[in-house]
């Protein structure tokens, strides 16, 4: 046998590095190395691809033409047509930022009282409660915008009619959807289920033996939440409140169906109309120019959101099991808060649910006993007879199961990679797959059209560059895998190895089946976003692309009502079971019933 | 058969090269029970990885039934799906999402090429049969207590029967009291098996229970190996002696010696034992005498043997089977065993009776003291 040699001083450091890594990644073999490299390959292309193509695009002009086209050159041209021009501050940014403070107000304020009395007050039907204010959730917002319009139009909206029946009034008004107060409104009250779900689960995380402390010390439980519950649970509410920042600023189908007819523009619907414009050709040099400073507010509050998240989740709290927190009486306060939960529920659930359906089968009139018998399927049926509906079904379920596909299987290797090896890399994917958090769907769509109108591959209009403009949202994937596979202890692996199986025998075997829970909801979760996504495939749309809900917006534009709450109502009902298959895994979770 | 040899592993963290392992040889013949003892952090488990494969050494060389399986200066590192290796988990790591036997069944279905379905489920079957779990076959893997998952995660590990068993703290998970029953179950497992075992703990009378040989393992290096009797009577030094077993240490002077026995009169004249001395050592000398609380017996009164400390009770804890009693030796603090009908009270004076064959002496140092 030879002899050993003791390393020292270089030779040492290299042995180090090299039997570092090599516990981690030596028996991944080759095909491992594969995978790793394909997913990666792909985050990185699906996230950076648009986003340099779109940053290319700010600085090539002139403006008709696309960024690498023949005769495209190197130009400061755009930024100054976008930042030269007074309109852009004197009415999109201060339209972007009242519309934007409103709403999350708005959005924040009801999420949280609602948040509150569900998960710290002894209110009555908790459980129920619960489901009916998540209930919107299963509508896009496209659908949302519009039946705001059918209540609040401020001729025909059917609040507006019953108002002025009882006070005598004119013709119009008194109320008015087309206002900046209207947006405010119905992008405020469409946002408050999402923000309400991360509030709860905020409020739920806290472990109630650090109020319980703070009563065993004499304190009252006023201060007790002045001093103990509100200081140990800010980052975690605070962090809902940034995150329906970014949404609501790259909120794009509120703008486009009740500020365009209002003549109020806000960032994103900028973006969409140089895109658009009534009579030129598209500007994708001026659109780009827009985005930039969009972009940067978005990741920007993306930074903000991640720094509360990590405070949030040092102070958590929960680990054990049969935690039932304190709740606060409400006493006398049962009845207001009782008939709060209602109004929301009335306005953010039912009026919208009921008004799209009656719109479908009645048309868009007041309903009274005499509406009762013209009850009328021709919405339905014409809609039934259109190929053109059932071409739009088609890509939306293509659309939306495809892009959640790859997105989760990318997820797993990027969650994989970032736990499990030592790669350089899996910091930059890391990085990446969050930051496509920050991207605005509006980017993104513009970013798609700008990447896959300049590659020769011949996509572009068809179903599949809808599937990969969809599939930058990684952050979804990536972040439910990784906390999933947190919880996989590394040694469930490394029995696999010591039993003989090899890398990939022991993800088939053991990572994957672990895993399958949160894969579930990954996917569905995704397949929700995809399902209800309206402002990509509108900056993308073709006459071969069409999905639901741009269908439904054409419609409606067209002045066809009907047949525009009739596919309304059938995107509803192709999304319920989808929730409810991920409500019954998300609340299995929690150990709700 | 397993040997290792010069094993070294080193981190290199921001503080510098951390050296965890730092040169670690031993040999086991086949079908021997070795145990590696020590504190957390002494690198005894890093050593078990590296013999698994799970951890790749930076220097040395370990060798596997005549088969090199890392030598880092050779570029050798076999990872550890090759070895032939059955490994116990600190957690068990039972997978949750299968049961009983097909946790067990695993090693041989993802061996290549693949046995026979029936060989797999009779294998499989004997192995569970052996730690007494073949009722509960199909029970899930998420229903079981802390010792079945025990018992099947030993199943597991010799169902391929495996030329290295190695037991990473298995009993470490398990309360007191189903510990101490586990361990009898598991030290006739491993006799019935009979397949060569490293085990890993920090547990002194599991190692002195099972083992056949203990390597007692202080920051990185063996300080001792050899049997369990063996080295708890002959600790080769202050280390061993404190960590096994717990020792009492006092520091005498040597007054007179004969080449062999000498007198060593402990500090402040509290008394004196005439006891074999090391070579080296010599009249004059300062050393420790190391004796176990065990040998220290308690009397009130002198006997006038010369082979007596004078001490005060300091503290008394009843522990129901024996009174722990601990004594002041100046101001040294020295522990005794009474037996619970014997009436002592906190504040009164007593001699310590020393047995010299049960005494060890070691050259003083002024930090000895562990």
């Amino acid at each position: 046998m030879s002899q050993i040699t003791l390393p020292t001083g270089a030779v040492l450091r290299a042995r180090i590095k090299k039997a570092n890594s090599a516990e981690k990644r030596a028996d991944i073999g080759w095909l491992g190395w594969i995978i790793i490299a394909l997913g990666s390959a792909a985050a990185l292309f699906f996230i950076l691809g648009p986003l340099i193509m779109l940053l290319t695009t700010a600085f090539r002009g002139p403006q008709d033409l696309l960024p690498f086209e023949d005769g495209a050159q190197w130009t400061l041209a755009n930024l100054a047509a976008v930042y030269l021009d007074k309109s852009l501050y004197t009415s999109v940014l201060p339209n972007t930022l009242i519309f934007t403070a409103g709403s999350v107000t708005v959005t924040f304020v009801v999420a949280f009282i609602l948040a509150w009395l569900v998960e710290r007050t002894d209110l009555p039907m908790r459980n129920g409660i619960y489901t009916i204010i998540l209930f919107p959730l299963l509508v896009p917002g496209i659908v949302l915008s519009i039946t705001w319009i059918f209540l609040l139009a401020p001729n025909t909206g059917w609040i507006n009619v019953i108002i002025r029946s009882f006070l005598r009034l004119g013709e119009s008004g008194p109320l008015n959807i087309f206002s900046m107060g209207g947006m405010i409104l119905a992008q405020g009250i469409g946002l408050v289920p999402f923000v309400f779900l991360l509030l709860s689960a905020a409020l739920r995380s806290m472990n109630p033996s650090l109020e319980e402390a703070s009563n065993a010390s004499g304190a009252s439980p006023f201060t007790t939440i002045r001093k103990v519950t509100l200081p140990v649970l800010l980052p975690g509410l605070l962090a809902p409140l940034i995150l329906a920042t970014l949404i609501t600023l790259e909120q794009f189908e509120t703008p486009l169906v009740i500020g365009f007819p209002a003549r109020i523009n806000v960032f994103s619907t900028r973006i969409f109309f140089e895109l658009n414009p009534d009579t030129d050709l598209p500007a994708y040099g001026r659109a780009a120019a827009v985005a930039l400073p969009f972009l940067i507010c978005g990741i920007a509050l993306l930074m903000i959101y991640n720094h509360l998240i990590r405070r949030a989740e040092s102070f958590v709290t929960v680990t054990g099991k049969g935690f039932r927190p304190m709740r606060f009486p409400l006493g006398r306060w049962r009845i207001p808060a009782i008939a709060f939960v209602a109004v929301y529920a009335l306005f953010g659930a039912v009026l919208p649910g009921f008004v799209l359906v009656w719109a479908s089968l009645f048309g868009y009139a007041l309903p009274t006993f005499d509406t009762l018998s013209t009850i009328s399927f021709a919405g339905y049926i014409d809609l039934f007879n259109n190929p053109k509906f059932w071409l739009a079904a088609r890509n939306t379920f293509i659309v939306a199961g495809a892009s959640a596909i790859i997105v989760t299987s990318i997820g797993v290797i990027l969650a994989w990679t970032i736990l499990r090896t030592q790669l350089a890399v899996r910091w930059l994917l890391d990085f990446i797959s969050f930051l496509s958090l920050g991207i605005p769907a509006v980017i993104a769509g513009l970013a798609s059209m700008l990447l896959y109108l300049s590659l020769p591959i011949g996509i572009y209009g068809t179903v599949l560059v809808l599937v990969l403009a969809y599939s930058y949202r990684m952050a979804v994937s990536t972040r439910l895998t990784r906390a999933a596979l947190m919880q996989v202890h590394a040694e469930l692996e490394e029995a696999s190895a010591a039993s003989g199986a090899q890398w990939f025998t022991t993800i088939r075997r053991v990572v994957l089946p672990l895993l399958t829970p949160s894969l579930v909801a990954s996917f569905t979760l995704l397949f929700i976003i995809g399902f209800r996504e309206f402002t990509i495939p509108t900056i993308l749309q073709s006459p071969d692309n069409s999905v639901l809900s741009v269908m439904m917006w054409q419609a409606f534009q067209a002045g066809k009502t009907t047949q525009a709450a009739a596919v309304g109502t059938m995107i509803v009902l192709f999304v319920i079971p989808i929730i409810f298959g991920l409500r019954r895994l998300v609340l299995a979770r929690d150990g709700r019933d | 058969m397993l040997k290792v040899e010069g094993l070294e592993r080193s981190y290199a963290t921001p503080d510098g090269l951390v050296q965890a392992v730092k040169g670690v040889s031993f040999e086991i013949p086949s079908g021997s029970f070795y145990t590696l003892l020590g504190p957390s952090g002494c690198g005894k488990t890093t050593t078990l990885r590296c013999v698994a494969g799970l951890e790749q050494p930076t220097a040395g060389r370990i060798t596997i039934d005549g088969t090199v399986v890392a030598q880092p200066d050779e570029d050798i590192f076999v990872p550890a799906y090759k070895r032939d290796i059955g490994m116990v988990f600190q957690s068990y790591a039972i997978w949750p999402h299968m049961n009983v036997l097909e946790n067990v069944s695993y090693p041989l279905v993802v061996r290549k090429p693949r046995p026979p379905r029936d060989e797999i489920k009779d294998r499989a079957m004997e192995a569970l049969r052996l730690v007494g779990m073949d009722a509960l076959a199909n029970r899930s893997a998420t229903k079981l207590s802390g010792g079945q998952q025990q018992r099947v995660a030993f199943a597991r590990a010799i169902v391929r029967n495996p030329k290295i068993l190695l037991l990473d703290e298995p009993l470490s998970n398990l309360d007191a009291k189903l510990r101490e029953q586990m361990r009898y179950e598991l030290q006739e497992l491993v006799a019935r098996v009979a397949i060569t075992t490293l085990y890993v703990t920090h547990d002194q009378s599991e190692a002195l229970a099972m083992s056949d040989t203990i390597a007692v393992i202080s920051e990185g290096l063996i300080s001792q190996a050899g049997p369990p009797r063996a080295v708890y009577d002959r600790p080769a030094n202050e280390f061993v002696a404190g960590f096994l077993g717990g020792a009492n240490f006092l520091t005498a002077t040597v007054t007179e010696d004969d080449g062999n026995n000498g007198l060593a009169v402990f500090d402040g004249g509290a008394g004196s034992v005439r006891v074999a001395l090391p070579a080296g050592i010599h009249t004059g000398d300062r050393v420790n005498i190391v004796f176990r609380p065990e040998d220290a017996a308690l009397h009130f009164a002198a006997n006038g043997t010369g082979n007596q400390v004078h001490a005060s009770i300091s503290r008394l804890s009843f522990q129901g089977g024996l009174t722990e009693c601990h004594l002041k030796v100046g101001a040294t603090l020295v522990r005794s065993m009474l037996h619970p009908s014997v009436e002592a009270k906190v504040g009164t004076e007593a001699w310590i009776d020393l047995n010299p064959a049960r005494c060890t002496v070691y050259p003083a140092r002024e930090t000895s003291r562990l």
